[in-house]
């Protein structure tokens, strides 16, 4: 085996990998700031110097930045040499004649990376005698804090959020000692996942806004390992709480899904967890609380009996489910009704969606594509999605995919691709295809390579040309203009030249032919035997878990009632004002005689509940989603549940008139749900099970420094109080457990002797950027099936807008579209008003301006707002705002009239 | 096998008690003129000596600003952890805003404490010292958890030698944008 | 907007260059000749006329210290304040310029005529101390000779 050499000691080499990758992956403590796993090296700190040998008689050598030697056979390099050793401590030094001697106030103590290195090469007094360069700093938005004065120049920021983010509006400025990275002036800044730049940043320039609301340091957070509830992506997250609220959220690193990165919904919406409009306890009808008297609110044993009470006297039981409430809860829901009285919680035309959507990837030859795929893909056709605004995270893994055609190309220059600046300047501006089909312009339009901008079913129509010129025998659209013709044509070229095709979609349209075009796309090419990925972006967090379980869609429930079939509903974790007509659920409202709702939130639906149960938001509950991916991951409890605060799965599983059938635990719901279901029996496999123990422990949620234990309940009693136990997951709700770094699915912080800031990933990591030692979390339920699929053929008729006639298209926005999201202070900041979208023609016809009040008669009804004229926006379609309250319960597709 | 060993037989003199006697009333005489060592606690309170480790206090600069910027350093460091730390940010109208962090609130376990002096050694702001009160009592155990204000009170001023805000804010006015 | 001579600037320079964006320079180089200084305004009119964002152009902007991005007088001149003119006295044309016209590094005659800004080493080295007026570089700088050249620039 060849072999490289570091301090005399031999190491496998890795010619595609630099010295510093490999140093720190074979577990070598070697200091860096501007390299980063994901963006790649450019010798820029001069922070990893090491000595390097020409051969075993060479005893000079010379000292070699270590990120920018490949480790190839034969490489002989002195990480303990004493000059380099020196030389890493002159950098610090010299970085430190600049950076303020502010780390009690700063953010970032206690996990700093620049902390961190400083005591790792040993530089501990100050030399330099004059005074330090001060900047002022900028307002950047509600998400992130800037504090110039702490920058060390190491460029990693504007390397994030420009090259690897596509953001625009963060940049290097001035020259020399005087670089300053910011905005040309204060604003918030635009790319949606601006929020990584507080775990890219090794020092305190950029910190987390929202922390600094009930700032905690790292070592006093209770941590747990979560998902991501705010899309379908599944994102893995590790959620920090401290005196019984959510403090902040930072990435878990996942080499499939997330990476080293997220978006800014799913890092920001926590907040919306420790509002007021929580739910804390349970409300009972007046009668059954005048009993206790003296307003005390009851507690979880009464609202349990008066439930059950009224269960007996009920004539009919029905239960809503919702594709934002855990596996468990729905099934929990399911079993305390029955499966023909259990409704998804979707409207007829949502819950067709996604019956589409999973029948399409469950038997699939292409493959349901990982984000990590999705970045590796090498051709990409978006079809109707916005995924900036529907799936952030995708949409920049697809970023990353238009560097893999051009990395190709570049591969005969003989330079690693990770050299990022020769990369850069071999690669240009040449970019690998990526076509984008939808509604309005979107922001990933400048990474494409055609766009096409056309109403709903023209885009559709356009997946079905791809599809019929990539394999003739897929059907032919009629009466294709030769424009969308053209580019079908060049979009087939391109994915089949394409050594990983790939086709995105989803349901965010509401359009069904376009998952039939794209389930074409994806098929077409497998059948020309490339081998495909498909796609589907779906609403919610667990919408295939629940559409898995295969309830009746919500109008199937309004009728049940309306035909006295039924006269008490459970609802779960559901806002139906948000899935159908206001007047339609008041109806359904007004002929129960009972309504129950467990939500964690008051929404619209709760404030009509006769009973309403206290559940814990997917931060503070364990249960398990299933990801638009396929894949089920399990997600823990933060904080522990304060009573009578419960998991929706623990209340329902209370409520089950039958104690011999009751579900009591997670583990005991996920055995049931793999009995009744197969197809999910490895959603039990998605996490070690409660009884997991390392050397005998388990996990603990806090870290080994966490400071205040015993003081945290000092004003409420001086006794040291038992810390609670969790007999459902493998961790523990304390420091006491296991030091041993635990399996991926239970890394409740990252953190390494010496290594305190977010870096110390790399002891997580078997290669450092590569999967989580161990294993990736998370099972795979839905793999590519080489089965022969027919092709869809509902090929809708071209787009014709009729006069005073508009179709109403939603456009989604990554702050606001999203119900839970939205209530989160920071992301109510960023969230526009409410507004129709209307192309520029249809504004000049009817003579509106922007900001002018337009009025849209929908259902008879009429809505008046302001107009936004979108240039890209095709003729006869107007856009609202998607999953913005005013407007919810709009079924799609539907016109809507000018007025 | 236990070995006997033969107790030696009492001196005449001995056997008299005479000599122990006169040698004790030798010293009680000796300590009626000689001063006293004790105090009458508490109507007469000791003379603490200086670096004196008694009941952990905040204290104010001359400014009468806040010296805790909450980094929360002792609280990670007591070891029977006992403080708690609110952390808070200064408003930025306040003239104090370049400090950017000071605490909402504070609190000492009296009950827990041990001083020892550790948070005093740890905090980068010289802002907790064990001062001169040993003597803690109350008539609930609550009493005893310190809150903010009454570590303030307990504290009182002590001189910022550093200077290092003010430092701070000088230099901020120099700050330029890029 | 740019002005239609500005453009016509701009329009110029185009074929030499292979992507829009890289004329930032000249262009920046084009709306200081006609404006004197690179405003908040001039950066966002060049950002329109590349297809840059105004934080892009105005990161190029500021790192470059012939382009200015603050007002400056007719005459900017550049007094080289690196090794060799420090030690062949560039301190003592420094005090010279404060005597005379009242101006230290980075101000302006209020008469808005000069404007004296550092710049570190012109290249003329064997002539210290050094300073740049316009497109010509004075060297071997005395009081006297400095006094003459301000004479000169009206």
């Amino acid at each position: 085996m060849p072999t490289l050499t570091i301090d005399g000691v031999a190491y496998p080499a890795e010619p595609q990998k630099n010295l510093l990758q490999v140093s720190l992956s074979h577990g070598l403590d070697l200091p860096y700031f501007c390299w980063h796993p994901a963006l790649g090296s450019v010798g820029a700190c001069r922070q990893c110097a090491v000595r390097q040998y020409r051969d075993e008689n060479d005893s000079r050598g010379q000292i070699v930045m270590a990120c920018m030697v490949p480790a190839t056979p034969g490489t002989r390099i002195a990480i303990e040499d004493e000059e380099a050793r020196l030389f890493r401590k002159s950098v610090i030094e010299w970085l430190m004649t600049n950076h303020p001697h502010d780390c009690p106030v700063c953010d970032e103590g206690g996990e700093c990376h620049l902390q961190d290195m400083t005591v790792m090469t040993g530089h501990c007094t100050r030399r330099h005698r004059f005074p330090k360069r001060t900047f002022t700093n900028q307002y950047l938005g509600p998400f992130i804090n800037h504090e110039m004065n702490r920058c060390i120049q190491c460029y990693r920021c504007v390397r994030f959020y420009r090259d690897y983010a596509g953001g625009r509006d963060l940049d290097a400025f001035a020259s020399r000692n005087h670089v300053y990275f910011g905005r040309s002036e204060d604003g918030a800044l635009e790319n949606e996942f601006s929020g990584n730049l507080i775990e890219v940043c090794p020092t305190g320039v950029f910190t987390d806004r929202t922390l600094k609301n009930h700032y905690t340091r790292k070592w006093d957070l209770q941590s747990a390992p979560s998902i991501c509830p705010h899309c379908s992506l599944g994102c893995n997250t590790l959620v920090g709480a401290r005196y019984g609220g959510v403090r902040r959220v930072l990435n878990r690193y996942h080499h499939h899904i997330n990476g080293y990165f997220l978006c800014d919904r799913g890092r920001f919406a926590y907040e919306f967890a420790n509002l007021p409009i929580r739910l804390r306890h349970p409300v009972l009808p007046r009668p059954a609380a005048a009993k206790d008297g003296a307003g005390r609110p009851p507690t979880a044993a009464e609202a349990i009996a008066a439930i059950r009470t009224r269960l007996r006297r009920s004539r009919g039981l029905i239960g809503i489910g919702s594709p934002r409430a855990s596996l468990e809860s729905n099934y929990a829901l399911r079993r305390l009704v029955g499966p023909d009285r259990y409704f998804s919680g979707l409207p007829q035309g949502e819950s067709r969606l996604i019956a589409v959507a999973l029948d399409i990837l469950r038997d699939s030859p292409a493959r349901s594509p990982s984000l990590r795929e999705i970045a590796e893909a090498d051709a990409v056709l978006v079809l109707g999605e916005d995924l900036t605004q529907t799936a952030p995270r995708m949409a920049l893994a697809v970023r990353q995919s238009i560097l893999q055609a051009p990395a190709a190309r570049v591969a005969a220059l003989n330079f690693p691709g990770w050299m990022a600046h020769a990369f850069q300047n071999a690669v240009q501006d040449d970019r690998g295809p990526l076509f984008i089909a939808s509604v309005d312009a979107t922001r990933l339009d400048d990474a494409a390579t055609a766009v096409l901008h056309a109403p709903p079913a023209d885009l559709a129509r356009f997946g079905f040309a791809v599809a019929h010129a990539i394999d003739p025998e897929a059907p032919p659209v009629p009466d294709l203009d030769p424009e969308t013709a053209d580019l079908a044509n060049r979009a087939a070229e391109a994915l089949l030249a394409a050594d990983r095709p790939l086709v995105l979609s989803g349901t965010s349209l509401h359009h069904e032919a376009l998952l039939g075009a794209a389930a074409n796309c994806g098929w077409a090419l497998c059948r020309r035997g490339r081998p495909a990925g498909l796609g589907l972006v779906v609403p919610e967090a667990n919408t295939f878990g629940a559409g898995l379980l295969g309830g009746r869609p919500l109008r199937e429930a309004y009728e049940l009632v309306e035909s006295h079939q039924a006269d008490t509903a459970v609802i779960l974790e559901n806002d139906l004002y948000r899935r159908s007509h206001g007047t339609d659920v008041d109806r359904f409202f007004d002929r129960l005689e009972t309504t129950i709702v467990l939500d964690a939130v008051q929404t619209a639906t709760t404030a009509r509940a006769d009973i309403l149960l206290p559940a814990a938001p997917a931060s503070e509950s364990q249960g398990t989603f299933i990801s638009q991916e396929g894949r089920a991951q399990r997600f823990f409890p933060v904080l522990p549940p304060t009573d009578p605060v419960a998991e929706s799965w623990r209340w329902l599983g209370h409520l089950h008139p039958d104690e011999a059938r009751a579900l009591r635990s997670q583990e005991a719901m996920l055995i049931a749900i793999a009995a009744e279901f197969p197809f999910l029996a490895g959603a039990r496999e998605a996490a070690p099970s409660a009884t997991f123990r390392l050397n005998g422990a388990a996990v603990p949620r806090s870290s080994r420094r966490f400071s205040g234990r015993t003081a945290i309940h000092a004003h409420l009693s001086v006794h040291e109080p038992k810390p609670p136990e969790d007999s459902e997951a493998p961790l523990t709700f304390s420091m006491e457990g296991t030091t041993t770094a635990p399996p991926a699915a239970l890394v409740t912080h990252y953190w390494a002797p010496g290594w305190n800031s977010v870096q110390a990933l790399n002891k997580f990591q078997d290669e450092v950027g590569g999967p989580n030692r161990g294993g990736d979390p998370g099972i795979r339920l839905i793999e590519p099936r080489n089965v022969p699929r027919a092709y869809h053929n509902a090929i809708p008729p071209a787009f014709n807008s009729r006069e005073g006639l508009c179709t109403l298209v939603p456009l989604h926005h990554s702050f606001g579209s999203e119900e839970l999201s939205r209530l989160a202070p920071a992301i109510a900041k960023r969230t526009p008003p409410a507004a129709f979208s209307l192309s520029p023609a249809d504004a000049r016809e009817r003579g509106l301006g922007e900001g002018d009040t337009l009025s849209i008669r929908i259902y008879g009804r009429p809505v008046r707002l302001p107009v936004r004229i979108h240039p890209q926006l095709p003729r006869g379609c107007v856009g609202f705002p998607a999953g913005w309250p005013d407007l919810a319960g709009i079924h799609l597709p539907t016109e809507g009239h000018f007025e | 096998m236990a070995k006997v060993i033969p107790r030696k037989p009492l001196t005449l003199a001995e056997r008299t008690y005479l000599p122990q006697v006169l040698g004790g009333l030798k010293t009680t005489f000796k300590r009626m003129v000689s001063p006293n060592v004790t105090l009458e606690y508490p109507e007469e309170r000791p003379v603490i000596p200086e670096g004196y480790r008694g009941v952990p206090t905040l204290v104010k600069d001359p400014d009468g600003r806040e010296k805790c910027v909450s980094c929360q350093l002792c609280e990670f460091v007591c070891p029977p952890k006992a403080i708690k730390i609110f952390p808070g940010e200064i408003p930025e109208d306040a003239p104090t805003a370049h400090v950017e962090k000071a605490p909402r609130d504070f609190q000492i376990d009296m009950l827990r404490c041990i001083y020892c002096g550790l948070c005093q050694e740890v905090c980068p702001e010289e802002a907790i010292f064990l001062q001169e009160i040993f003597s803690v009592t109350g008539y609930t155990r609550s009493e005893l958890v310190y809150n903010k204000q009454k570590l303030y009170e307990l504290g009182g001023t002590l001189p910022d030698r550093h200077f290092k805000w003010e430092k701070k804010r000088q230099a901020a006015e120099r700050g330029h944008q890029h | 907007m740019l002005s239609p001579a500005e453009q016509a600037a701009l329009d110029a320079e185009l074929p030499h260059y292979p992507a829009r964006r890289a004329l930032c320079i000249e262009a920046l180089k084009i709306v200081q000749h006609h404006r004197g200084w690179i405003s908040d305004e001039a950066l966002r009119d060049v950002a329109l006329a590349l297809g840059m964002t105004p934080h892009e152009v105005d990161s190029v902007a500021t790192f470059y210290n012939l382009l200015y991005r603050r007002p400056v007088g007719r005459h900017v001149l550049h007094l080289c304040d690196s090794v060799s003119c420090w030690v062949m006295g560039c301190d003592g044309i420094c005090d010279h310029f404060r005597n005379r016209l009242g101006i230290s590094f980075g101000e302006t005659t209020p008469d808005g005529r000069f404007t004296l800004l550092p710049i570190p080493c012109l290249g003329d080295c064997d002539h210290a101390p050094s300073l740049m007026a316009g497109n010509r570089i004075h060297g071997n700088l005395t009081p006297e000779k400095l006094d003459r050249l301000l004479d000169e620039l009206d």
